[in-house]
């Protein structure tokens, strides 16, 4: 191990890394990114430090958070974390941190809004959803922010269900055999109070901005590092007006929800990948037999009737 | 370009039984659906919408980055259709915390300020909240009063209200004015206090379609649907959320020194409304 550790640091800091089964270089350490042990092909992402224009040429302000310009380059910006400039193939990130920024929060919009537009310009499909494995294929759990969905991932976790992602799930639409989830990273995003409701110590985890009181549990034990064809997609519902269970919804319904199952919906809009990513979209929601929905469980027996149903799910 | 109708007040005041009236007159004043979640006229800085408009987990933005982009959402949102859009506001009307205005006058088609006697928003807040009646007072003399604040689950940016007075004052000042609806004047006259914000709001009121709504949103009606069917709209747990839809409950729920406090810390509001 020394000698690794000693080249990298010295001579090569650039780890390459694995995300979403891009072979990923950054000048920016990201821990959290599982080490590419794959083939030796170059870099499927270059993620560099560097200047970020304010304002892309001709580019269109979409508003203060996003910018596209004609020829197809990004720009995501917070002005407390930095500014980030995504090419318009979708192969490289260039980072300008903002003064005073921690690293972790610059990855926390680096892996979300930010791989979002990777993900357009790559022609993936980013899904606001978590993903577990059950038995040899995916079942993803989608739905706005706030539903769920970590405490969901975390509680199957718990229940011995392997992750493959938390909060973005990525599918390859072109994977041979139908689409498969590419596994993220293995940590779960958790509010104080959903760790502690889950038993879990909040002590020692790191937290997703030093003003949150929402931290990062590590999955490490228990990730799906390889990639599964996804078998079922099922939004989360909050709403206790809602029957409990399991329903499917018409095609027309699963369409109309695409922008509660999608991730970054709009940035179709601004980014003109309309036409591609809904004809994905269509056909993940034809190759998992529909859309389903779920009000998202809370109390102990509706986790387990949750988990009765995960077979089926996957099957 | 759009624009929005804020329907305004201080919690527990009527804005979801003006919103359901809405609705029903929108719909030619049929009942509401109870059997769904409430879709008409979302609150205002909801996460959803800022995470839809705004291409961003506003889960992780920190309070004054959510609070400081809210003008854009209301801009982007505007933007997004031509159709007159509705929203819940509980929020004082006021400015981001770099000084842009908070509902951006180019955006404002209307606004709607629901008004109600503190003494029974006191008591109705206690029974939402689940809190006693003193802390409730003391809610509504707080001028840091912050409602849905950070946590779990939460769909709705940090709303900063101020005190009841603050509250008021703020929205008395907004700009452009907006059409001021004491509950009191709600409850005695549904229709004509209706037919008014139709008209401010620019929605054709028939009266039969009026009627409908008026009949289709007493609360003996809402309360059925409630008990039939639930309401969640973040009231503690087990609670009913239409609880009595009266005006002047208080005499019956405060002591005479709960009642002397809210003139204490209000009695300015309260007389200019006419409250006392």
């Amino acid at each position: 191990m020394t000698p690794a550790i000693a080249r990298d640091s010295l001579a090569a800091p650039r780890l390459d890394r694995k995300l979403c089964g891009l072979r990923v270089t950054s000048d920016l350490p990201l821990p959290e990114l599982p080490p590419w042990t794959g083939d030796d092909r170059s870099a499927d992402l270059d993620i560099r430090l560097g200047e970020v224009p304010d304002t892309l040429d001709d580019g269109a302000v979409i508003h203060p958070l996003v910018q596209v310009a004609p020829d197809g380059r990004c720009r995501f910006a917070l002005a407390a974390v930095g500014a980030y400039l995504v090419s318009s193939d979708g192969r490289e990130v260039i980072v300008s941190p903002a003064p005073g920024a921690e690293d972790a929060e610059i990855r926390l919009f680096l892996f979300g809004t930010v791989f979002a537009m990777v993900c357009h310009r790559r022609g993936l499909l980013p899904l606001h959803a978590c993903c577990v494995r059950v038995g040899d294929k995916a079942v993803a759990f989608a739905g706005d922010s706030g539903v769920g969905k970590s405490t969901l991932a975390a509680t199957l976790w718990t229940r011995g269900y392997p992750l493959l992602a938390d909060d973005v799930t990525v599918v390859d639409m072109n994977a041979p055999g139908g689409p498969r989830v590419l596994p993220a990273f293995p940590r779960v995003k958790l509010w104080r109070d959903s760790l502690e409701r889950l038993g879990l110590p909040v002590d020692g985890l790191g937290a997703v901005r030093a003003s949150l009181d929402k931290y990062h549990l590590p999955v490490e034990e228990g990730f799906c590092a390889t990639s599964l064809p996804l078998a079922g997609l099922v939004q989360l519902e909050k709403s206790r007006q809602l029957p409990a269970g399991i329903r499917l919804l018409p095609g027309t319904q699963g369409l109309a929800r695409l922008k509660m199952v999608l991730y970054r919906p709009r940035l179709m809009l601004r980014l003109g990948t309309q036409g591609q990513q809904m004809a994905l979209f269509l056909r993940l929601l034809g190759s998992v037999g529909g859309l389903r929905a779920l009000r998202r469980p809370e109390t102990p027996a509706e986790w387990d009737e949750l988990e009765a149903l995960l077979p089926g799910l996957a099957g | 370009m759009g624009g929005f109708y804020w329907i305004a007040s201080y919690p527990k005041s009527g804005n979801t039984w003006m919103r359901l009236m809405l609705a029903s007159l929108l719909n030619g004043g049929a009942p509401p659906d109870f059997t769904r979640t409430m879709g008409f006229a979302g609150a205002a800085g909801a996460i959803p919408d800022m995470d839809l408009f705004l291409d961003v987990d506003s889960s992780e933005l920190t309070p004054a980055e959510q609070a400081e982009l809210r003008h854009d959402l209301a801009l982007v949102t505007a933007a997004a259709t031509v159709e007159p859009q509705f929203r819940k506001v509980h929020d004082r009307w006021g400015h981001t915390p770099g000084g842009r205005p908070l509902f951006p006058p180019q955006v404002t088609l209307g606004s709607v300020y629901l008004v109600r006697d503190p003494r029974d928003v006191a008591v109705s807040w206690a029974h939402h909240s689940g809190s006693s009646l003193d802390d409730a007072i003391a809610f509504l003399a707080w001028p840091g009063a912050v409602i849905a604040t950070a946590g779990r689950w939460k769909d709705q940016c940090e709303q900063r209200l101020d005190s009841w007075s603050g509250h008021v004052a703020s929205w008395l000042a907004a700009d452009p004015a907006p059409l001021l609806v004491p509950y009191e004047r709600l409850l005695a006259d549904p229709a004509g206090e209706l037919a008014q914000v139709a008209a401010h709001c620019g929605i054709a009121a028939p009266d039969a379609a009026v009627t409908g709504a008026v009949a289709a949103t007493r609360f003996e009606r809402l309360r059925q649907e409630e008990e039939a069917h639930g309401f969640d709209l973040g009231q503690r747990r087990g609670r009913a959320f239409f609880r009595r839809g009266v005006a002047g409950g208080w005499r019956e729920t405060l002591s005479t020194a709960q009642a002397d406090r809210i003139v204490q810390d209000h009695g300015p509001a309260m007389a200019r409304l006419g409250y006392l």
